[in-house]
């Protein structure tokens, strides 16, 4: 088919559920997105990929006969489609009831904030590849002319933007759409290192509009001067001692208490914290609220992929439990009332005090700046991750860390947090600033 | 039990990934019966269905050529995906989803030129040659005029019966008998999650030196997940299979080991201990163990790190890297296995390479931009998740040959340290070298004998110094068949793993440790 415009994909969306009831569905829920990509790769002096696209397709939610199927095309020929959706409808025929199955009360579309979240670059179509490639181009350069550049081995620069759409209808009375842009830019550094070893790191920038995005040439001195800040890492001694999270890593770890706030995980058993609403479960600093409305934010919404209306949400309180992620189908099955199935912005309630200022009181301690693989249970709440940073002595970055690894049980482990920096990490939705946590177990040599 | 909602097995078709299945296997055995028989305008293989004439394919591979790129190639993708899922006693969700697209790749020395549509039309098609062209800034090259189609290729996947065939009933049957089976194993399981998925994708490459090369490629995937509790504790646990295989994969037998084998490693996690932490010896069961070698040694040794000069192998082929009883491979030759190819992703036919024979590196993994930067043949390791992706060099099944010590031997080799059985996943810096990878379930070694059982316990080491360290290697090697997926700049593919029983003398456990005095 040839190009789609806003019309034809609100129109596919509707006509997605049409099909679906007269195939014999009795309730049904369709959304239609389209998604524009465009990266650029630069490497040592020239453009080594680039990349555009835009794909689009159909994703449905069939209610029928009080059995529940979900079903996803990217083949949006009318006849196609006509048969997907009838074939789809036959499937959730064949399986088994699910009594819990059912589209959110409508109640629940109603009071979406009239509030301008500033998702989208008015100008997004105006900044080309060759923007792109003059932005990548600046970072490398800047890269490659940091003091200590003879040790760099290879630096690669990316530049990558998005135009999200998407158009959502359900049979019991949503009808909405959203897009959204970004831009993110990036460089990775590597160097080589005595022992033969070529560390790498990487620093990067993102913004929902072109005009925000940081100056590309401190991201790329940045990506570099966090290489060779690497040179000569080693083990250092197995311990249990005070630890600090970078802001930019930070993620890692909250996701993990995530996990166990998700509708699922209480139902199914698989939750460390099911049954613990109302109760202090991790350190007195911590009040985080999901806010779904910060303007030009990467997790904003006004409404969720069910189409429930976004509020900002407290999920703890001076280190109490106050709220978990319910979608409507978990919900049913726990007897809870929706929230949203997933989160959106996290809103930390934030120190006084820098990074800087938190190694400076810490005196001696560990400086995580990154995560490597590990995993963790959300059921029992064990986990054990693989780290990389510094050792802090004297209240200040020492010497590089690698080959260790962070282990505990989040029960436990959020206790020990003793502070947050006023720094919330600004590229990602979780938006966590540098925490620092004492006697923790890392092991080493 | 669902009942029989008499579907037809045309209706299962579109929403089963058999309909591909079916076709292909029909269609494809015979496939240079088909071309021999088309013309330029006439539909070209599976794809012919969906409008792609040699026509079409002529004309895109010269706008991809048209700001002369030195190479091109289109990749098509039809890709059905079922899955059904089983929680709280019923299989009660079932989702299926269709990938259809198309993408243009040029290349110009090392660079690379990238668009894709779901648009197949002359229409769609143009916009995304050119789009992959702006690669190339010089006069137009000409595209082929002839194609010849690549008849002689392997048949790696055992498809007897199509999925298409399979009606939702049986899967229902399978389905819910081994949920039951596995509540009756055990009166401490309290919630059991199963996800079946079955996938059929067929490809079909074409590039500027004329050669067109089809292929289809089924895939099934069974998940089985629990929750014991035991005195007011809760422990969870899983286990998968994958395999490129039709229904009949799934034997009793085969089943009941999933049943056995998820229930016995929850139920000792009940005795779990955390292990100690720091250095210490660990020795890898034969299998899943694998996972070693995919982080230390299969990623650092893809080309494209090489190429880049960022690998921490980069300047080691040639060079010792291990004890000359360590041999290792990557390969897709294994019929029916998860990390199986009959041809990869730029219809190169895919083989068998060493990465280590006797202790030396000796090969690179290679896709065909690699490989003509190191004037090589490409190993047949230039693969993608699928149409909206270019290709790079990815492992396939990567394991160890067996070699010279004994299970036990090994074990009662190690005085204090841990015995490493299952995992969940792995990661690795590709230039520091530094790996990890998280054991679900394993033992103390006291004194030679695995004594207290371990869990969740994450394992951290340098690939070249740990492959240094392998110092024994049994003669049980065993390929996994759980259902991996590698990824790799956001793209994931399915491989397979496996490893004989492996000492490595000392490695860094994570492991909960004690302050200091």
């Amino acid at each position: 088919m040839a190009k789609t415009n806003d019309h034809d994909m609100m129109a596919i969306a509707q006509s997605c559920i049409a099909m679906a009831k007269s195939a014999g569905a009795g309730d049904a829920s369709a959304r239609a997105y389209r998604v524009r990509d465009v990266s650029l790769d630069y490497r040592d002096g020239k453009v080594e990929k680039i990349s555009e696209s835009t794909t689009r397709g159909v994703s449905l939610q069939l209610y029928v006969d009080g059995r529940y199927s979900n079903a996803s095309t990217s083949d949006l020929r009318p006849d196609a489609l006509k048969t997907f959706i009838n074939d789809s409808v036959a499937l959730a025929k064949a399986i088994q009831a699910d009594p819990f199955r059912a589209l959110p009360d409508p109640a629940l579309y109603k009071g979406q904030s009239s509030n301008d979240l500033q998702l989208e670059d008015p100008k997004y179509s105006a900044v080309t590849a060759d923007e792109g490639r003059k932005v990548a181009k600046e970072m490398h350069d800047a890269a490659r002319g940091i003091k200590g550049n003879e040790a760099i081995l290879s630096v690669t620069s990316s530049f990558s933007s998005n135009l999200v759409e998407n158009w959502m209808v359900t049979s019991n009375g949503f009808s909405g759409s959203n897009r959204g842009t970004s831009f993110f830019v990036s460089a990775q550094v590597s160097a080589k290192d005595a022992d033969g070893r070529r560390p790498e790191e990487f620093d990067y920038a993102g913004s929902r509009v072109w005009s925000g995005l940081a100056d590309p040439s401190a991201v790329g001195v940045r990506a570099a001067q966090r290489t060779l800040s690497r040179l000569g890492a080693k083990k250092s001694e197995t311990n249990a001692m005070t630890v600090l999270v970078d802001n930019r890593a930070g993620g890692r770890l909250i996701g993990m208490l995530g996990t166990a706030l998700m509708g699922f995980s209480l139902q199914q058993k698989r939750s460390f914290l099911e049954g613990k609403l109302g109760q202090q479960v991790v350190s007195p600093i911590v009040s985080i609220t999901d806010d779904p409305l910060v303007p030009k934010a990467f997790g904003s919404r006004k409404f969720d992929s069910e189409g429930i209306a976004s509020k900002p949400r407290v999920i703890f309180e001076d280190g109490v439990l106050k709220a978990y992620y319910i979608d409507t189908y978990y919900g049913r099955k726990l007897k809870m009332d929706p929230t949203s199935g997933s989160t959106s912005n996290l809103t930390w309630k934030l120190g006084a005090k820098s990074q800087k200022e938190l190694l400076a009181d810490a005196k001696d301690a560990l400086l995580i700046t990154s995560f490597i693989g590990g995993n963790s249970n959300s059921g029992t709440g064990d986990f054990s991750v693989g780290v990389v940073g510094f050792r802090v002595r004297d209240g200040v970055i020492a010497e590089p860390v690698s080959e260790m690894n962070l282990s505990g049980n989040h029960l436990e482990f959020w206790k020990k947090l003793i502070a947050v920096g006023n720094d919330p990490f600004p590229y990602s939705s979780m938006r966590t600033p540098t925490l620092v946590f004492e006697n923790v177990s890392v092991a080493g040599t | 039990m669902a009942e029989d909602s008499g579907l037809t097995r045309r209706t299962v078709i579109g929403a089963g990934a058999a309909a591909l299945a079916s076709v292909a296997v029909a269609d494809l055995f015979n496939v240079s019966t088909v071309f021999a028989k088309t013309g330029p305008t006439e539909g070209v293989g599976y794809f012919g269905r969906f409008g792609v004439t040699e026509k079409l394919i002529k004309d895109t591979l010269s706008h991809a050529l048209s700001k002369g790129g030195d190479y091109a190639d289109v990749f098509f993708q039809h890709r059905v995906t079922n899955n059904l899922a089983l929680e709280d006693g019923a299989v009660n969700r079932a989702f299926a989803n269709v990938g259809l697209g198309v993408g243009v790749r040029v290349v110009r020395g090392d660079q690379t030129g990238y668009g894709f549509t779901e648009d197949i039309t002359e229409d769609g098609l143009r916009r995304a040659a050119l789009t992959a062209a702006a690669i190339a800034e010089g006069p137009a090259k000409t595209g082929p005029t002839r194609f010849k189609v690549m008849d002689a290729k392997p048949n790696r996947y055992p498809i007897k019966v199509r999925w298409e065939e399979i009606r939702p009933q049986q899967k229902l049957t399978v389905l819910t008998g081994l949920n039951d089976k596995t509540f009756k194993a055990d009166s401490r399981v309290k919630k059991v999650n199963l996800g079946f998925m079955d996938q059929g994708s067929v490809i079909l490459v074409a590039d500027s030196n004329g050669r067109i090369v089809e292929d289809a490629q089924p895939m099934t995937t069974m998940y089985l997940s629990i929750v014991a509790e035991q005195d007011g504790r809760r422990e969870n646990n899983s286990v998968n299979r994958a395999a490129r295989a039709d229904m009949a994969y799934y034997t009793p037998d085969r089943l009941d080991m999933m049943v056995r084998e998820v229930v016995d490693s929850t139920m000792i996690l009940f005795d779990a201990v955390q292990p100690p932490a720091g250095e210490m010896p660990v020795v890898m069961a034969a299998g899943g163990s694998g996972i070693l070698l995919h982080e230390a040694i299969g990623h650092g040794m893809e080309a494209d790190f090489n190429r880049k000069n960022v690998s921490i192998y980069s300047d080691k082929i040639g060079k010792p890297v291990a004890k000359p009883f360590v041999s290792i491979i990557d390969e897709g030759t294994q019929e029916a296995a998860r990390g199986a190819l009959n041809v990869d992703d730029e219809g190169n036919v895919v083989g068998r390479t060493m990465l280590v024979e006797k202790g030396t590196l000796t090969s690179y993994l290679h896709d065909s931009i690699s490989a003509k930067h190191y004037g090589v043949k490409p190993t047949g390791n230039g693969r993608r998740q699928g149409y909206e992706f270019a290709p790079m060099p990815r492992m396939r099944s990567t394991y160890m040959l067996p070699g010279p010590h004994k299970r036990d031997e090994i074990i009662a080799s190690v005085k204090k340290g841990i015995y490493c059985e299952r995992f969940t996943n792995g990661q690795v810096n590709i230039g520091a070298g530094d790996f990890t990878f998280y054991v679900k379930n394993g033992f103390m070694i006291e004194d030679g004998k695995l004594t207290k059982p371990i869990k969740d316990v994450n394992i951290i080491g340098n690939g070249p110094k740990v492959l240094e360290l392998i110092d024994m290697v049994a003669d049980d090697l065993k390929i996994d068949e759980g259902g991996w997926t590698c990824g790799k700049d956001g793209q994931g593919v399915p491989v397979s793993q496996g490893i004989p029983t492996v000492r490595v003398s000392s490695i860094t456990v994570g492991g909960r440790a004690e302050k200091k005095g």
